[in-house]
């Protein structure tokens, strides 16, 4: 089954009198439980894609399906609703909410989609423990190191079983042995059927993927399946 | 599925509670608005109670008074007295008035019993005076008709006059002698005095206490303002023109009407009566209790209404100040709005959660407000010697101007945060 696909992409952006444009053309198949690298230049549009693909941002020509549901087209509003129950989103700085304990920052997707309070203490709990940070529930993000913020942003990711899970480089701010911890979550959770698609620079890391995607202005020059 | 509003509650007072100076410093403008607003009505509340109190302590609101009408200029002729005639043509003209008190006052006498004397203000009354002024005796019978009609030498006793006269023990059927000095006629008893023979008086009653409590410190007689009332002794009103000063007439007279309504009526017509009956001059002046309650609360309301005008504009610039600090806070947490969009936040969440914290802080402003109101309260209350009368009704009056402020306040910072672009807003740094 395809999770997602995507046809004739184009994004963009205005910035005054100039139209920046981001993504000029772009089809994209990716097959459910697939593990994705995308890689590519600074600037060449990689952050861009995630974000549509998130639904975080909608494509200016183009259609997007998203489980066999054309997205693309959905209201602003009912796409924090796809957010919320289809895509688990990890950033390249972490971005957990810093006046928030660590289970609360992992409480909030849960809160989000109506989840009783006793519930969802006990599932970010679980999920909490399952990347190995039990012991740091009542933590603020400061008071942790880069690599466990970025595993409690990961399993904030995760909490509300999404279809897909989207990582922006999410080893670029870490050193080799927290981002190796990372990766090998992300290894662990694709082994688990979840489709994984991460941008990254490191080829090292693209090699574990099952296709490397290379994105250049805007295009796809290299890994689609449609081909 | 949106949160709900107890999780916006929740989400809200967290934040308050991590920026806890912050929150504090927005609200002072609130807190001070919504206290000048309790304060300023329970004063104004106390106030038009205490008036009210007064009213219904000389005869209430169906009360209507004619007396002589200081503003004429009586070298214009004219004096402001009623002949026993005039009293008959006027009462047979308003057969609607409950009672009638005409009433003679002597200013100059003194009750004496042995050697204990009284220097009581001296009226000629009838029977009607207890029904006009609502005022009966304590003890054994105020005058009847009978009385009148045969001139009797009998005296009902202020509740002041008779402790002083006779202490504990029972004044009925006891006498006391009238003496001291008398006005010897002509306009307000210019034309000197003269020495009264002393008359001998059996008193039959003894008036009911009057009191209440005083506003605004002491007033001549000590605590009670009623206390004048207490230093009165009444008369007959024949046995105070024919046998002890035959050259007094009737200043004034009060009357009862049926109902405060009726008494504005009432008042007019009697005017227009006592007008034609001397030949159109303004000897008199005629006031109802009930116009001049009125009155008093008319007053009070424009002072009331500067007060809240002054409120309202510290309320709306403290709703104003709130407003920016929040949009302050908004573009500070510009960041956070993105990552709560980016996991699932839909546009009303993130309203009600900036709108909630707005309506929060305000709230807590309106019970800080509220709380310094009653302590300021109290101490005016104690201090200044002023009733004070603070109403439930005002707690609610306080928290719902406070919450409304924060209503009209927080709805632009949270529009404001609600349409921020989440892919724009993770960028923020
Ligand atoms: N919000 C935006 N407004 C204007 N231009 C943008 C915006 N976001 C991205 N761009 C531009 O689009 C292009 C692609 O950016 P991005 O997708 O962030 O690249 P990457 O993630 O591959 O480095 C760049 O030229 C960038 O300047
Ligand atoms: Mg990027």
């Amino acid at each position: 089954m395809d999770v997602i696909r995507i046809n004739g992409m184009i994004k963009d952006y205005n910035l005054g009198k100039v139209k920046v444009r981001a993504l000029c053309g772009v089809d994209l198949i990716i097959r459910q439980g697939e593990f994705v690298a995308i890689m590519g230049p600074s600037g060449s549009g990689k952050s861009t894609l995630m974000h549509i693909i998130g639904c975080l941002d909608r494509p200016s020509e183009g259609s997007y399906f998203l489980d066999e549901q054309l997205v693309s087209e959905l209201p602003k509003s009912e796409l924090s609703q796809i957010r919320n129950k289809k895509i688990g989103f990890v950033f390249q700085s972490f971005n957990l909410l810093p006046h928030l304990n660590i289970q609360k920052n992992v409480e909030l997707p849960l809160m989000y989609a109506g989840m009783p309070m006793r519930r969802r203490k006990q599932k970010a709990t679980e999920i909490l423990d399952s990347v190995g940070l039990l012991d740091r529930l009542k933590h603020k993000p400061s008071e942790l190191s880069g690599g466990q913020r970025q595993r409690v942003a990961i399993a904030r990711a995760i909490v509300n079983d999404p279809s897909i899970l989207l990582a922006d480089e999410p080893t670029g701010n870490l050193d080799s042995q927290a981002g190796g911890d990372i990766l090998e979550i992300f290894e662990r959770l694709h082994k688990a059927g979840n489709t994984v698609i991460m941008v990254t620079h490191d080829a090292a890391v693209a090699k574990r993927a099952d296709r490397v995607i290379h994105i250049m202005d805007g295009q796809i020059t290299n890994g689609n399946l449609a081909g | 599925m949106a949160i709900s509003l107890g999780e916006s509650l929740h989400i809200g007072f967290a934040d308050i509670w991590t920026r806890k100076v912050r929150s504090i410093v927005t609200i002072i403008g609130i807190i001070l608005g919504v206290m000048s607003i309790m304060v300023v009505l329970a004063i104004v509340n106390g106030m038009n109670k205490s008036t009210m109190d007064w009213m219904q302590a000389r005869g209430g609101l169906n009360k209507i008074e004619v007396e002589r009408n200081w503003q004429y200029d009586f070298s214009k002729g004219g004096k402001a007295e009623f002949t026993l005639k005039e009293i008959d043509y006027i009462k047979s003209k308003i057969p609607e008035a409950v009672a009638i008190n005409p009433k003679v006052s002597e200013f100059g006498l003194e009750l004496a019993r042995g050697e204990q004397t009284f220097q009581a203000q001296v009226q000629g009354v009838v029977p009607d005076m207890t029904v006009v002024d609502e005022w009966d005796v304590g003890k054994g019978r105020f005058i009847k008709d009978m009385d009148v009609r045969q001139f009797n030498d009998v005296v009902v006793l202020g509740s002041r006059v008779a402790s002083t006269l006779f202490g504990s023990r029972n004044p009925l059927g006891q006498q006391v002698l009238l003496k001291g000095q008398i006005s010897a006629g002509g306009p307000g008893g210019a034309s000197g005095m003269q020495t009264l023979k002393t008359q001998t008086l059996t008193v039959i009653g003894v008036m009911q206490e009057k009191k209440m409590k005083a506003q605004g410190g002491q007033s001549a007689f000590g605590d009670n303002p009623l206390e004048y009332m207490n230093r009165r002794a009444f008369i007959p009103l024949s046995t105070m023109i024919w046998k002890v000063n035959p050259a007094l007439a009737i200043t004034s007279l009060e009357l009862r009407a049926k109902d405060p309504t009726s008494a504005v009526a009432l008042r007019k017509k009697t005017e227009n009566i006592v007008l034609n009956l001397k030949h159109g001059k303004r000897l008199f002046q005629i006031v109802s209790a009930q116009e001049q309650m009125q009155q008093m609360k008319q007053s009070s309301m424009i002072f009331t209404a500067i007060f809240i005008l002054i409120a309202v504009i510290s309320l709306l610039v403290g709703g104003i100040v709130i407003m920016n600090i929040m949009l302050a806070s908004i573009k500070e947490r510009t960041r956070e709005i993105g990552v709560r969009l980016a996991i699932g936040a839909r546009r009303r969440d993130i309203f009600l959660q900036f709108l909630v914290q707005t309506v929060m802080i305000t709230g807590l402003g309106g019970v800080f407000g509220i709380a310094l109101g009653f302590s300021i309260l109290n101490m005016v209350g104690k201090y200044l010697d002023i009733q004070v009368a603070a109403s439930l009704q005002m707690i609610w009056v306080a928290l719902l101007v406070s919450v409304g402020v924060g209503l009209i306040f927080g709805i632009m910072p949270a529009v404001r945060a609600s349409n921020l672009d989440p892919v724009i807003a993770l960028r923020e740094e």
